[in-house]
């Protein structure tokens, strides 16, 4: 039986479009188009970040996205996510889901069940998404780090100054250890340390080596004194003494000084005076020199207006 | 046509003027000598000797050995009218820079040393003062120093005589009224002093006596 080239073409296109169509079925029932989904919603205060297509992971792994973003008359958003029928199995009423902004990368619904084995959730319950924000979680983290490092950078300034600072304590202790080194290290005494002469220590050892023979001296003395005493004492202390007359000597010599007080106070003024009128001679001085060569400029610019002057003539009188 | 006229006559006057500008130290130099003899003649003492220095400084900044001599010869000759003493060491120094016979015989004049003097190159109006201190004559001394025109010059001749040769009234009583005309007080005080001297001198007591009172109601402040 030999069959028609116009049989054999029909024949030809006919097996075509099954395979094509069959192809394309197969690969439809591989995206699941034929499989069954099961839409949830979730709720949540704010719909910032969240997007229609934005993927639900599981444990890492895809399992659905986000159908639809809605609106409802309370002002809550609606977040209607779609899941396969082959995942849906891990959303159960214990489930937890949580919109998760990471600092890099898209965010995501994560879906956390902690129990496998509750009941599978009502599609009718609306769920609310927990939100975390991995920026704003970093930031508020960051913020008292930061006024940490703020604090500990205004310590490190104040220390720096004050280590610097010619005047600061760290000098002042150095240079106070240098001098006691320097002391220590020139054998000094703690008397010459104490009064930083080296003199005067020795001026107060000879004295007080030579102490002991003054006051064995002064004793001796005391003693002759003493009968001398008895015959003086009229002397100095008598009517017409030596003490009376020294005593009005002094009381005039005090009135003169008092006197020469005053007029010294008095030089001390004047001079004063004088030097601080001094101070504005040669500022005078040169505006005298500058009144006297302006003076001088006019009398010659008349003389060149007038023309009249004749050159002086020097000759002996 | 009266304004034309002004402005032509002043137009005419600037004419007249002179070009040439004079330079600013010979003009200081001279306006401070003349400064310092008046202030000497006027009896200023403080004030007298700082105009010399100014004078000296301006004229020593031209370098002019010659003006400065006659500066110097100007304080000599108004010591002498002042019947006063004076130093010519800083005159001597100068000559023998810059020799000028005729300063020389000034110089020479004005110390005393007549027969020194070169008559030809000693200035006119002192001739008659040469002449007659060479033959000491009293009359015409006093005959020629009365001609002199100019007051100063005057003066100066009768310090030269009442100095160095023997003292006459009538020369002290022309020194005495050309300083008292002219207002010169220091001359005026040497010659009324020289002319009391005279008199003790001479034995006239009384006038002696009233020269010293005028002498002292004159200095008295």
């Amino acid at each position: 039986m030999t069959m028609s080239r116009e049989a054999k073409v029909g024949l030809f296109v006919g097996y075509t479009a099954i395979l094509v169509v069959l192809a394309l079925l197969y690969l439809a029932a591989g995206k699941g188009v034929f499989e069954t989904m099961h839409t949830f919603t979730l709720s949540s205060k704010s719909g910032d970040s969240f997007t229609e297509g934005m993927p639900v992971v599981f444990s890492g792994f895809n399992i659905g996205k986000v159908q639809a973003l809605e609106l409802n008359d309370q002002g809550i958003v609606l977040i209607k996510i779609k899941i396969p029928d082959r995942h849906v199995k891990w959303i159960r009423s214990a489930s937890t889901f949580i919109l998760y902004r990471p600092l890099i990368g898209s965010a995501s619904i994560v879906v956390n069940t902690p129990n496998l084995k509750s009941s599978p959730l009502d599609a009718n319950k609306i769920k609310e998404v927990v939100i975390i924000n991995d920026i704003n979680d970093a930031i508020a983290k960051i913020e008292p780090v930061l006024d940490r490092l703020t604090e500990i950078a205004n310590n490190v300034e104040n220390l720096t100054y004050n280590l610097s600072d010619p005047k600061g304590d760290l000098n002042r202790v150095l240079g106070n250890a240098e001098k006691i080194t320097t002391n220590l290290a020139s054998k000094k005494s703690l008397v010459e340390m104490a009064v930083s002469d080296e003199e005067s220590v020795k001026a107060l050892n000879d004295s007080l080596k030579k102490l002991k023979d003054i006051t064995t001296n002064v004793d001796r003395i005391l003693v002759k004194v003493d009968t001398m005493a008895d015959k003086t004492d009229n002397e100095i202390y008598g009517k017409d003494g030596a003490l009376p007359q020294i005593n009005t000597i002094l009381k005039d010599l005090v009135r003169k000084l008092q006197k020469l007080d005053q007029t010294v106070d008095n030089i001390n003024k004047i001079s004063n005076d004088t030097s601080e009128g001094m101070k504005d001679f040669h500022i005078l001085r040169s505006d005298i020199d500058d009144v006297v060569n302006s003076l001088g400029k006019v009398v010659k610019k008349l003389d060149a207006i007038m023309g009249s002057k004749k050159a002086p003539e020097f000759k002996v009188p | 046509m009266k304004k034309l006229l002004l402005i032509l006559f002043a137009l005419l006057i600037c004419a007249c003027g002179t070009a040439t500008t004079i330079p600013a130290w010979k003009d200081k130099a001279y306006m401070h000598l003349d400064d310092y003899k008046t202030s000497f003649l006027a009896g200023k003492e403080e004030s007298t000797e700082p105009h010399f220095i100014k004078a000296r400084r301006e004229i020593a900044a031209s370098n002019d050995l010659g003006l400065l001599t006659v500066a110097y010869l100007t304080k000599y000759a108004l010591h002498t009218a002042s019947l006063e003493n004076f130093d010519s060491s800083d005159f001597a120094k100068l000559y023998k820079l810059e020799p000028n016979p005729s300063d020389m015989a000034y110089c020479h004049l004005l110390k005393g040393n007549f027969t020194a003097v070169d008559m030809k190159v000693l200035p006119d109006r002192y001739a008659g003062l040469l002449k007659s201190a060479l033959a000491r004559d009293l009359t015409m001394a006093a005959r020629e120093i009365a001609a002199i025109d100019d007051p100063l010059s005057r003066l100066i001749a009768c310090g030269v005589w009442v100095r160095y040769l023997p003292s006459d009234e009538t020369i002290l009583q022309i020194g005495i009224s050309t300083a008292s005309a002219n207002g010169w007080r220091r001359p005026l005080w040497a010659y009324l002093n020289k002319l009391q001297e005279h008199y003790l001198e001479t034995g006239d007591q009384n006038k002696a006596a009233a020269t010293k009172a005028r002498l002292d109601l004159l200095k008295r402040d």
